[in-house]
């Protein structure tokens, strides 16, 4: 395997499974290691430079492939790919893996849920927040204790977020923070399903928060290479659970480039 | 050219069926909303992704797909995710503020405690 990209190495089925013979610029093919995990699914000859192989290995890229490809649709994938930095591209295909596995687990919401989840997570932690900092501004003044619930906030480090729903979805999302850990971005703070019993309330963190984000991504600290990779791909297999089901539904078996 | 086939029908560049799938989560006056779903997924996943829905559950359905895609052209490598972190980051920054805070009311409370015990002797 060549240092040319960040590669997912397969730790015994985590992860989207790296290819074990793939160069970052996805020159690698079939060659002496069999098919790539998606051309074995696809049926086709694996050719040197498939844009697939360096991120579907052959043993678990096939499940992961599965769901990628119901989803998204192989040539989609590969177009989107394509547009790409080669050392970028295992990124794209991790974070693709975990919207199709979260789409065929949740067909209505996919990972939206998971947003929604993090969402009300947000506003219920912003309004705890609040209302300690009322109460420790009281208890530092010479003040009858504050109501249980402040009537009003003078001092809110957060604004209360208007309530929207998934209609008022943005239609842009800014750039990544300078630092980002993929091991920690699927870290599922609720179950998909619970956030279903709740009002649905999203809220565009940007216009909350503000845009204190770089306005450029190409400067991530993914640093650790390899290892950071490596950590997202068991956080993403262990959070999702077991491999995605086979799409059998799906198995293009008239679909044979030679 | 019917003026009032749906935006995937449009674009599609076909007739526009009276049971067709898209007309009623991507009407005319949006084309853009299904170019970005198209994109990302192509019309023939997100027919059979929709025909395998309840009828009820098709409008979301469309909503969370057009936001899913609009991730991911924003920010073709992370999508979604880009956003997930940010949240995931608010959360650390919220839950730490959190502590720092009663941490703070804690000692509060106890140089209080201490000042009417002062006081009492």
């Amino acid at each position: 395997m060549s240092g040319g990209g960040n590669t997912l190495t397969s730790m015994g089925g985590s992860g989207c499974g790296g290819g074990s013979s793939g160069s970052g610029g996805g020159t690698s093919g079939g060659g002496g290691g069999g098919p790539c995990g998606a051309c074995k699914f696809l049926r086709r000859k694996c050719v040197p430079g498939c844009i697939f192989a360096p991120y579907f290995d052959s043993e678990q890229g096939s499940a992961y492939f599965a769901a990628v490809h119901k989803v998204f649709g192989a040539s989609n994938i590969s177009k989107l790919l394509l547009h790409i930095p080669v050392h970028r591209r295992s990124d794209a295909v991790v974070t693709i893996c975990y919207e199709a596995q979260a789409r065929i687990r949740d067909p209505i919401y996919g990972c939206v849920a998971h947003i929604f989840a993090l969402q009300q997570q947000v506003v219920n932690l912003q309004a705890e927040a609040s209302y300690v900092q009322a109460h420790l501004a009281s208890l530092e003044l010479p003040q009858p204790p504050p109501p249980p619930r402040p009537q009003s906030q003078p001092q809110l480090l957060f604004l209360t977020p208007p309530p929207l729903s998934i209609t008022d979805l943005p239609a842009s999302v800014s750039p990544l923070p300078s630092t980002y850990d993929l091991a920690s971005t699927f870290d599922h703070a609720a179950s998909p399903s619970s956030w279903a019993t709740q009002q649905r309330r999203f809220v565009d963190p940007r216009h909350q928060y503000g845009r204190s984000l770089p306005s450029s991504s190409a400067t991530l600290g993914l640093g650790g290479g390899n290892s950071d990779l490596e950590a997202l791909a068991h956080e993403l297999l262990h959070r999702q659970g077991s491999p995605p089901p086979t799409a059998t539904d799906d198995s293009p078996s008239r679909t044979k480039s030679r | 050219m019917n003026p009032k086939r749906c935006a995937a029908c449009r674009y599609l560049r076909r007739r526009c069926p009276k049971d067709c799938v898209f007309s009623p989560y991507f009407p005319p006056n949006n084309p853009e909303k299904f170019a970005c779903v198209h994109r990302i997924y192509g019309a023939g996943n997100v027919s059979k992704m929709l025909q395998q829905l309840p009828v009820q559950t098709r409008a979301e359905a469309v909503e969370s797909l057009c936001f899913e895609a609009t991730c991911r052209i924003e920010d073709p490598v992370y999508g979604c995710a880009g956003m997930i972190s940010l949240l995931q980051t608010q959360i650390q920054k919220t839950e730490s503020f959190l502590a720092r805070t009663q941490a703070e009311i804690t000692v509060a409370q106890i140089k209080h405690s201490q000042n009417q015990h002062s006081e009492f002797m």
